[in-house]
């Protein structure tokens, strides 16, 4: 048991973590107030510099994919990442990114109308390559960009990858997007609770709010904690834990989150909408935290 | 990252495990079914712990001067949590080998050393701590037990409350009030009394977590030598806060919570009543909650073991939702095992669950911590 970052994970975090205090990664309004920005230029800097190949190498591995894909999820600007970094690494061939997957509805797939290429999680796994143009954008209330895809336009090959280990990859990938769009919510109602003064002091003074941002602090630390964990087992028991912890964690959270941040947090000037409005979705995904829980309870007691 | 026991550490689980397997009598469960502070329990941890000593199991982490063995924090940490899963047969002297001994190596004068250290180390001290009084608990500063100094004495008059085994305990780590003048923090004196001191009476409450379990103590002139002072005056609360830091992650209540899970869900399962999805979405939100709970207990004992300072607040935290998660579960879906004594393992985890959260420092005050420290939010109003 060793639960620090190895001397390269804690360099690829390092380097990592001084790209995303750029202000590339960081809120600006986007004209006509749409709900979601993408971060063009900085998924540009961390494709030119490798880290969506973190995976791929013994000395990183998935650990640090998921410290990719949880410290992005937590900046104001969208980039695909969870795809990119986990389920890529996984294919014999070389797709181009964005990636988008489609794993349920192909009405709804997020980031597909960046993606220059689409998975298909199926009983296996298929891929292909996405012509500009042929993923429609659609709109949504949520914090992620989102397109219909016409499978039937596109030329599909299977990559030969164990589709269920995609599967667990690609659960592993959300459960970190979903962590680090609550801690990205949690730090920007946290700012707003140390500075914002009311009856004479601080909001985040008061014990009513403290204790309800320590509890979903807990279950947020813990989803962190299990998403390391199923990153670097690859257990598929573990996966379905961290995914369901994430989500159960979301549910009180992401109340409190708007509630502390009163009238300022429904505006579209502020970013908390960012990444409350990511996790909203995210947290629905596979059945929501019901649905990891009975895939886990067969896994850890048999079937009913 | 390395979430994989290394060989070394497997080995000395699999040594833990072997020795209960080997040493724990057959009617085991109906014993530890009292709880760690009773008769049954207290009388068998005097058997128990010797054979513990002996084999190098009791004291592994103390240095080798005081019996110990030079273990790592892993091994100490792994030893802790195979005894609670077993029920905790240590009784009440897993006190002794995880706090009051190190604190005592830490603060004690050789001859409180000499005195107290080796019968702690070969497992037949039984201690109990006087801390909480009847208007001082989670405030603990706020006691008001005093202790008055009379030439090379001190006399102590007060009350203490909710004190686990002060019945069945030779010795008392006591806090006391010193001087006239401190308040708060800066006052406290630690004296370590002999329970056979004259004027100290011991009332048991009977209480939900097992008869003779907790107590009310009156000390009433209780004369003891300067020499029973542990450190100086008014240092009470630096050694209170050492021994806090030996404690900071608690005890791994998880450890048996997820098991009783495990025979919740099994005899559930003979009734042939497991196949709802409602129970078991709960059975595997409970088990979830033991997982969250190991993982942030673990992040704090690796901190430890790289000599680092973790926060603990949020692990204790996590800690205290596995205990009432499974006791919740149990008694929604098995709640005729409540009745009657033909479930002792489930009883005894219930009598244990519902301490969680309020001894040894409330919910409310971890959540305090963890707003503060690891959010760093303003003290609270």
């Amino acid at each position: 048991m060793r639960l620090a970052h190895t001397e390269d994970q804690a360099l690829f975090v390092a380097a990592l973590d001084a790209i995303l205090a750029d202000s590339v990664s960081g809120f600006r309004a986007v004209p006509g107030w749409g709900r979601w920005e993408y971060g063009t230029a900085l998924d540009a800097m961390l494709d030119q510099n490798g880290f969506f190949e973190a995976a791929r190498e013994p000395t990183l591995g998935a650990v640090a994919a998921v410290e990719l894909v949880m410290r992005l999820a937590a900046r104001p600007v969208a980039v695909e990442g969870a795809a990119s970094a986990l389920l890529r690494p996984l294919l014999g061939v070389d797709l181009p990114r964005p990636l988008a997957v489609i794993d349920g509805n192909p009405g709804v797939v997020r980031f597909a109308p960046q993606a220059r290429a689409v998975l298909w999680l199926g009983e296996t796994l298929r891929a292909a390559r996405l012509p500009e143009g042929a993923a429609i954008p659609g709109e949504t209330i949520f914090a992620w960009p989102v397109g219909a895809i016409d499978p039937a336009r596109l030329d599909w090959h299977e990559t030969g990858a164990d589709a269920v280990r995609a599967r667990t990859l690609w659960q592993l990938g959300q459960a970190a997007e979903l962590v680090g769009s609550l801690t990205g919510g949690l730090e920007t109602v946290l700012a707003h609770v140390r500075d914002r003064q009311q009856f004479g002091r601080p909001l985040g003074a008061f014990q009513g709010v403290q204790h309800r941002l320590a509890a979903g602090a807990v279950q947020m630390d813990a989803a962190r904690w299990l998403v390391l964990k199923a990153a670097a087992t690859g257990a598929a028991t573990d996966t379905l834990l961290a995914l369901g912890q994430a989500q159960r964690a979301a549910g009180q959270m992401l109340y409190d989150l708007h509630q502390f941040m009163g009238a300022m947090g429904l505006t579209l000037e502020h970013p908390l909408h960012r990444f409350t409005y990511r996790a909203k979705m995210l947290r629905s995904v596979g059945g929501g935290a019901a649905g990891q829980m009975r895939a886990f309870a067969d896994h850890r007691w048999g079937m009913a | 990252m390395d979430f994989g026991w290394t060989a070394q550490d497997a080995t000395y689980r699999e040594r833990v495990r072997a020795f209960l397997e080997r040493e724990l009598p057959g009617d085991w469960r109906s014993i530890a079914r009292h709880g760690p502070g009773s008769r049954q329990q207290t009388d068998f941890s005097r058997v128990f712990c010797p054979k513990l000593a002996a084999e190098g199991l009791l004291v592994p982490h103390w240095p080798r001067e005081w019996g110990g063995g030079g273990g790592t924090v892993w091994e100490h940490f792994i030893l802790g949590e195979e005894m609670w899963a077993a029920g905790e047969p240590r009784g009440p002297q897993y006190m002794n080998v995880n706090w009051i001994g190190p604190v005592l190596m830490q603060f004690g004068t050789e001859a409180q050393k000499a005195r107290y250290l080796p019968p702690m180390a070969q497992g037949r001290a039984v201690w109990c701590q006087g801390f909480s009084e009847p208007g001082a608990g989670s405030d603990l500063a706020s006691l008001r037990t005093r202790a008055v100094r009379d030439g090379d004495s001190y006399v102590i008059n007060g009350q203490k409350i909710w004190t686990s085994y002060a019945a069945l305990a030779e010795t008392c780590f006591l806090l006391a009030r010193v001087g006239t003048e401190g308040v708060g923090k800066t006052a406290i004196a630690i004296f370590l009394v002999p329970m056979d001191t004259p004027g100290i009476e011991v009332r048991a409450i009977p209480s939900l977590i097992g008869h003779g379990d907790i107590h009310e103590v009156f000390l009433t002139d209780v004369r003891v030598p300067s020499s029973a002072r542990l450190g100086d005056e008014g240092q009470g609360w630096t050694i209170i806060s050492a021994a806090l830091a030996q404690e900071r992650v608690g005890i791994p209540r998880y450890a048996l919570a997820q098991q009783v899970l495990d025979e919740m869900v099994a005899l559930l399962t003979e009734r042939g009543a497991f196949g709802d999805p409602v129970t078991r979405l709960r059975a595997a939100e409970a088990a979830l909650a033991c997982e969250a709970a190991r993982m942030l207990v673990y992040a704090v004992i690796d901190a430890r073991a790289r000599g680092l300072t973790a926060e603990a607040a949020t692990a204790r935290l996590a800690v205290i939702a596995a205990d009432h998660a499974v006791n919740d579960f149990g008694m929604d879906f098995l709640p005729d095992c409540y009745h009657g004594d033909r479930h002792p393992a489930f009883l005894a985890h219930h009598e244990r669950a519902i301490v969680t959260g309020i001894a040894a420092g409330a919910a409310e005050i971890q959540l305090n911590l963890v707003a503060q420290r690891r959010l760093s939010l303003p003290k609270g109003a």
